[in-house]
Formats: C-alpha cells, sequence, structure tokens
C-alpha cells in the first residue's frame, strides 16, 4: 500500500545510526561548514610522484577546502607543496595543470619562487620597497606533504595535523603488498563534473549491495559461485576509513569483457577495496589500481578525479592490456563507472533540497558481509564528530559557533 | 596524389558521415556493416595532468561487436547523440588501395526529459578506409579527443 504525506515523512522505526535526513546532501550551509571542518583537518590525496618524476615538476590540485595548491618537485627531489597563489597580489602562479619550471614566476610581476617556496627575485626590489618588503618576507605558504603509501601525494591544509600514517589508522594495511612492492604510476587522470553531492559517490563506493547496479558485477560477482563474493567482510577503521575483504575477480560470465588475466604482483586475480575519509578510495581489481578522489564545487555539483595505476615497469605491451582491462569498467566509457554516476546524479535529482522529505536508509546487517552498510554507518559516526550534528537530524540546534557563522555567511 | 582513386574522394566522404549516421541511430550492426573485417577501433584522449595517452577504448571487430550485443543489458542515460563531423583531409596510399582520412567532429547530446541539446565532446576521426573493394569500407578508426571532462560518461562509442 503507498503511504501519504504523514506517513512518508516518518522517521524509520530503527536505530538512528541507520538512516539519514537528505538535507546533507543538498544544503549550501552544510557544505561550507563541511569545507571548513571536514576538507580543512583532513588528509587528501592531492598526486602520485610519477606525475612530477623530474627535479622542477610541477602539478596542480584544486583543495576541497576551496584553496588552489601547486605541488612541486625539488633540487633534493623532495616533493612539497605550496598555496598556488603570488603573495604579492593574489595572482595564481601557475595556470597549467603540470609543468617543468625551475622556479615558479608570476606572470603579472615577475616575482620568483624556487621549489623550496622561498622567493628569488622581486624585480626592481630596493626601488620599490627599499628595505620596508624583502624577499625573506614574502615566501610562498607551505602546506603539510606527504608522499606514502605507494607513492601518493598527501597534502593537510591543517599546520596542525596529525602525522599522514596516524590518520590512516592502519587501513591500507592489508593493501600495502600491492601498493609499495614496485614503483607505481599514473596511467590515466581524468575529471568528470557531475551533478551531484560529493558524499553520494562515496556512500556508493562503501557498500556492495549497489552491485544490483551493475549487469556486469551481478554475474561477475554475486552470481558466479567460485569468486567468493558472499564471505568477503567489512571492516571499519578509526576516522571514518573502512575496508572490504578481497575476493577474486573472475570475469568469465562476463562475454565480450576484454579482461586478461593480467593481474597484479602479488594478488594475481582478486579485489582489494579501501574507502578513506572523507573521499578517497583505493580500489584494486584484477590488473588495474584506481584512485577515486572527489572536488566538491558546491552542495549540489563536484569533479571526480580517476586516476588508473599501472606499473612503472610495464611494457608496452603490458601498459596496453593493463589500460584495457581497465577500460571495461572504468574509463568514461566503463560499463560499471557511467552506471555508478548516473545513480549518483539521479538521487541528487530525487533528493534535492525543496523535494518532499523522506529518509536514507543504510539499515543492511548482513554480519559485516559485503552487502552490510556497515562502512555507510561508520562515515556518518565520523561526519557527525566533525561536523558537531547528527546525520539524522542536522538542522537541529546547533550550539557550534562555527556551524553559526558559516549559516550567516551563506545566508548573506 | 593518385588521379585513379582520386575520384573516391566523394565514396570516402560519403563513409565517414553514413558511419555518423548509423552510430546516431544507434544502428551498430549497420556501423559494423561499414566495417572491414579486421577493422579496429581506438579511442584515446592526451592529458595534460600527467602528459600521457589514455585509451579508453581498444577493441577489434568482434570485441566491438560484443560491446554493442552487451549494450541493452546495462543501465545507461540513453538520450541521443548527434555527431556532427566535417571530412579534413585525405590522402591516398596507391600501394595499400587505401586513404587515410582525418574529419572533425563534435558529439551533441539531446536529453530524453526536456530535449535539451548541448554539446557533449569534440575530437577527430583518424579513420582507415581500404579502396580495393566495391565500395569503401572502415579498416581503422582512431578517435582522438579534445574533450576529457565527459560528466556521467557514456556507453555508446563515438
Amino acid at each position: 500500500m503507498s503511504r501519504n504525506s504523514e506517513q512518508w515523512t516518518q522517521k524509520p522505526n530503527l536505530p538512528t545510526t541507520h538512516y539519514s535526513d537528505p538535507i546533507i546532501y543538498s544544503d549550501p550551509v552544510i557544505f561550507e561548514e563541511e569545507k571548513e571542518k571536514i576538507f580543512k583537518n583532513t588528509w587528501l590525496l592531492a598526486s602520485h610522484e610519477s606525475e612530477l618524476p623530474n627535479p622542477h615538476d610541477f602539478r596542480t590540485y584544486d583543495h576541497p577546502g576551496g584553496t588552489k595548491l601547486v605541488i612541486v618537485r625539488g633540487d633534493d627531489m623532495k616533493i612539497r607543496t605550496f598555496i598556488n597563489m603570488c603573495p604579492h597580489r593574489g595572482n595564481l602562479l601557475v595556470y597549467e595543470p603540470s609543468g617543468n619550471s625551475k622556479n615558479l614566476v608570476c606572470i603579472f610581476h615577475q616575482w620568483a619562487f624556487n621549489a623550496k617556496g622561498d622567493c628569488v627575485d622581486i624585480p626592481r626590489e630596493k626601488e620599490g620597497y627599499q628595505d620596508r618588503v624583502g624577499k625573506s618576507d614574502v615566501a610562498l605558504r607551505e602546506v603539510r606533504t606527504e608522499t606514502a603509501f605507494g607513492g601518493f601525494v598527501w597534502v593537510n591544509l591543517d599546520d596542525n595535523c596529525v602525522p599522514l600514517k596516524e590518520y590512516i589508522a592502519g587501513a591500507l594495511d592489508y593493501m600495502l603488498p600491492e601498493l609499495e612492492t614496485e614503483p607505481l604510476e599514473t596511467m590515466w587522470y581524468y575529471q568528470g563534473t557531475i551533478n551531484t553531492n560529493w558524499k553520494l559517490i562515496h556512500d556508493t563506493n562503501s557498500e556492495f549491495y549497489h552491485d544490483y547496479l551493475h549487469y556486469h558485477n551481478r554475474i561477475t560477482g554475486m552470481t558466479d559461485p567460485k569468486t567468493g563474493y558472499w564471505t568477503r567482510k567489512m571492516k571499519a577503521f578509526p576516522n571514518g576509513h573502512a575496508q572490504v575483504g578481497t575476493m577474486e575477480a573472475s570475469y568469465e560470465q562476463y562475454q565480450g569483457g576484454g579482461h586478461s588475466k593480467l593481474g597484479w604482483p602479488n594478488l594475481p586475480a582478486g579485489w582489494k577495496l579501501v574507502d578513506l575519509y572523507p573521499c578517497i578510495t583505493f580500489n584494486l581489481r584484477n590488473s588495474v589500481l584506481r584512485i577515486d578522489t572527489y572536488i566538491p564545487l558546491s552542495a549540489n555539483k563536484m569533479y571526480f578525479e580517476f586516476r588508473a595505476m599501472g606499473l612503472k615497469s610495464d611494457t608496452p605491451e603490458i601498459r596496453r592490456q593493463r589500460q584495457k582491462d581497465g577500460a571495461v569498467i572504468w574509463s568514461p566509457w566503463g560499463r560499471n563507472l557511467h552506471e555508478d554516476l548516473i545513480a549518483s546524479e539521479g538521487q541528487t535529482i530525487a533528493m534535492a533540497k525543496d523535494s518532499e522529505k523522506m529518509y536514507f536508509i543504510a539499515a543492511r546487517e548482513e554480519g559485516a558481509g559485503c552487502q552490510d552498510e556497515i562502512a555507510l554507518r561508520h562515515y556518518f559516526t565520523e561526519w557527525d564528530k566533525r561536523m558537531g550534528r547528527s546525520h539524522n537530524d542536522p538542522m537541529a540546534k546547533s550550539n557550534d559557533p562555527m556551524a553559526k557563522s558559516v549559516a550567516r555567511t551563506v545566508a548573506a | 596524389m593518385s588521379t585513379k582513386l582520386n575520384g573516391n574522394r566523394v565514396g570516402v566522404e560519403e563513409l565517414i558521415y553514413e558511419s555518423c549516421m548509423l552510430m546516431d541511430e544507434r544502428n551498430w550492426n549497420g556501423f559494423l556493416g561499414l566495417c572491414d573485417d579486421g577493422f579496429e577501433y581506438m579511442l584515446t584522449a592526451y592529458s595534460p595532468e600527467i602528459k600521457k595517452d589514455m585509451t579508453f577504448l581498444d577493441h577489434d571487430r568482434k570485441e566491438l561487436k560484443d560491446l554493442f550485443d552487451l549494450l541493452p543489458k546495462h543501465n545507461t542515460d540513453r538520450s541521443p547523440f548527434t555527431r556532427n563531423a566535417t571530412v579534413y583531409k585525405v590522402d591516398y596510399d596507391d600501394a595499400k588501395k587505401q586513404a587515410n582520412v582525418v574529419s572533425a567532429f563534435q558529439i551533441f547530446k539531446t536529453t530524453l526529459d526536456g530535449g535539451r541539446t548541448g554539446l557533449f565532446a569534440v575530437g577527430k576521426y583518424y579513420d582507415t578506409v581500404s579502396l580495393g573493394g566495391a565500395k569503401p569500407t572502415l579498416v581503422k578508426r582512431h578517435v582522438k579527443l579534445d574533450t576529457r571532462d565527459l560528466a556521467v560518461g557514456t556507453h555508446y562509442p563515438f
């Protein structure tokens, strides 16, 4: 029997941990607050060392907190990150997404900075500033950076943040044999701008119940008894991270899939996945490691960054096959990626801010099996902690001064 | 340039345009009917971020047919595409009885719900066309995309 408005808007008869108010996916005040309380003090994956192999290589990164960054490899081969802004008049220092330059030189007035962030030239410095402003006063703002867990470059805007390893809290340990057995290399980097809230895609990555969305996964996992699909276990880690246990990647049932048996060192035909808070996924499946990171633009718009990783030692023939394997499910033409993304946009359309309210249910309990929604619930426990709100009743009056300040700013 | 083969320029252009029309109609068997038995299809995009070509589709004729046959089984955005191609250049290889053809294309998507049309992608077709048979056929198509942000993506080859 269908439900009337009162029944439709009634809170589910479930523990409050098991459902969310969809306003968390559409409210601009909440979104602005997320930038302050989540993105500006968590470790985020910004690049991979293979994208800056040589001294003076640089790579840009749009930090989800709203700050433009530039990642630079120095003469000492150390990778550092700076705010991509000239401290003189606030112009972008670097316009292109990657390149190589001994110094970062602002096009506006030619102020120049080396790969350690030191200002090395101010045209007509003495004539204009005498001794009031000098190069030593205007170095770039450096951002906490670590290169780790397979050569990925991580950044954190908070100078006082905990070390990366402490933040990851063991969540990537079970993938370390695959991440660190030999150097990796980015073989794809592409973005896609989509009309959805940044959390919805991460939600999708956090549960495998959505395999019903994917014809490919239904017949290569759920219905193929060889794979061990149903014995995979979800495991929660501190700070909102989660992982799902391995299974065999068997693609025989998907005719014409183009998957090879190339595999990955230490994981010849398997699948491992780790979700890191707030919006990073490590997804190693057969011969390709896919890395998802999300850059929110507003409450209902974002772009995703997809990296497909191969091995630096790949021959051209192996690299071609590895790309072919990844393309079946994960390229812009991939069978699964497109399905995930149209579902996320569909959620955003249906759960729009002014739509009649419902409750977003995350209540599956299956002994922490892969279709248990424990990782989703764990994610929202962390969201609650950081936001000082409850995901099931987020608009309850908050005494948090930051929340009030953000609300005033957005209203203005 | 061969005077003998030069007269086939119209046939070459019609082949390219017909391939676009059949793909717009999602007449995949019709498209394959334009292709040689040894047809090879590749779609790539250059990433300035990592300074590499990325290969997003790489199929022989059988693999492409498998892909087409699986399309109905997947959830997909079924909004129609309109391909607008212009043949820029036809170079003839007399010895191989082939032409190498460069065409620019723009692909527009018209939403099923509401019918709004927007530009989806631009790029070029690099086609190898056999001229040795009764009519020109596609031997190889390399789609080089300029557009890299394809939003939710698509299941339909270009």
